[in-house]
């Protein structure tokens, strides 16, 4: 089963498609403007979305709002070092 | 699908609009509140050019033309040197035809407002009517409207405003009355007046005006819920019924909006020191 880390990932990515953003944003790049580009409204759909999905979400629940992806998935667990073969 | 042509479904939409808003794309200015919407929105235009203090030959550029209505007055009555900019090619055309059909002169040119790529100093009044909730970058219009003014010219705005901060938890709770909006409208983004006279000011600009006119606005809800209903069937023949059920949704949440004093509208205009 894939980790809530890479669930959330996932859903984030397919919401991103669904809104015509690059689903394929890399993880660092920021949020809103001049990155991955969510207006404040899209930034209110994801938040609900992750916490329908996953019963919290880092939008909601923290005092400052996540400025990049890697930042909400944070929320979710921390990532895994891909190992070196 | 592959014979899908924007510019047809661009006429339809606009004809469509024209049944539910009346000829002018804008709201309207209500002194009663029963009086027909097409009188309002043409003095909401007449506002708008009372404070553009016109003059015959005075270098006008219209941001957001639209499809050339509020330009035909300034050039049938004011006699200006107009040029509308718009980012929609269809809009262009639209405009063109409309100038060509009443047999005005004015120039129209598919241009970003908030980079229009125009000589500095080179207009005596910019104008834009109901517009700049479209332009995510509020400061970028503003700077682009001073500079491209002459010294002693004039920028003139109006647009629906924010008229208090919406936090982002409220943002969420209210999300799907947003979404309402953003289906019928398209994606916006409202600033309070405050914000605009902040980017005039930054930009060298000396407000003059800055009026609250949400209740004179607030009629318009009603009036094109009504013009919902008299053009019921032709609208849907145009667009289909669910944007027409979309636009009649999205009046009961503008109404709400501005009873609890979330928007409004607002008319605005700074000088350029001569
Ligand atoms: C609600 S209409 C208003 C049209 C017109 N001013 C009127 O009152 O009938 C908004 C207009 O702004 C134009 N627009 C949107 N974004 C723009 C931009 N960045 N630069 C120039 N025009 C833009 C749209 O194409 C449309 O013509």
């Amino acid at each position: 089963m894939a980790s809530p880390r890479i669930a959330a990932e996932n859903v984030i990515r397919e919401f991103l498609g669904r809104i015509k953003k690059d689903p394929a944003s890399p993880l660092d790049a920021p949020l809103y403007a001049d990155g991955v580009g969510l207006d404040s409204l899209e930034t209110a759909e994801l938040s609900a979305l992750l916490e329908d999905e996953f019963g919290s979400d880092p939008f909601s629940s923290a005092d400052e709002l996540p400025q990049t992806l890697a930042e909400v998935l944070d929320h979710y667990g921390a990532a895994v070092e891909a190992e070196a073969v | 699908m592959a014979d899908y042509d924007p510019a047809a479904h661009y006429d339809r939409v606009t004809r469509a609009w024209a049944l539910l808003m009346g000829d002018d794309l804008h709201y309207g200015y209500f002194e009663d509140p029963a009086e027909p919407v097409a009188t309002a929105s043409d003095r909401l235009t007449s506002l708008m050019i009372e404070h553009a203090d016109l003059a015959p030959g005075l270098r006008v550029l219209d941001v957001g033309c639209g499809s050339g209505g509020p330009a035909s007055r300034l050039v049938a009555e004011h006699d200006v040197d107009l040029l509308g900019i718009t980012t929609s090619a269809v809009g262009v055309d639209t405009a063109r035809g409309r100038f060509a059909a009443l047999d005005l002169s004015g120039r129209f040119e598919q241009r970003d407002g908030t980079d229009t790529g125009l000589p500095d100093a080179s207009f005596d009044r910019v104008w834009v009517l109901e517009a700049s909730h479209l332009m995510p970058d509020r400061e970028a219009l503003i700077r682009e409207a001073a500079r491209v003014l002459a010294p002693g010219g004039r920028l003139v705005l109006c647009d629906i405003i924010r008229r208090r901060e919406i936090g982002f938890l409220e943002l969420r709770e209210r999300r799907e009355e947003f979404a309402v909006l953003r289906a019928a409208f398209g994606a916006a983004r409202m600033d309070p007046l405050s914000a605009y006279a902040e980017h005039a000011a930054r930009h060298g600009l000396t407000v003059d005006v800055e009026t609250d006119i949400s209740a004179e606005t607030r009629p318009t809800f009603a009036a094109w819920r009504a013009n919902a209903e008299r053009h019921h069937d032709a609208v849907v023949d145009l667009i289909g019924a669910d944007e027409l059920d979309v636009f009649v949704r999205s009046l009961a949440i503008l109404e709400g909006l501005w009873d609890d004093k979330t928007l409004g509208y607002g008319i605005f205009s700074a000088r350029r020191a001569g």
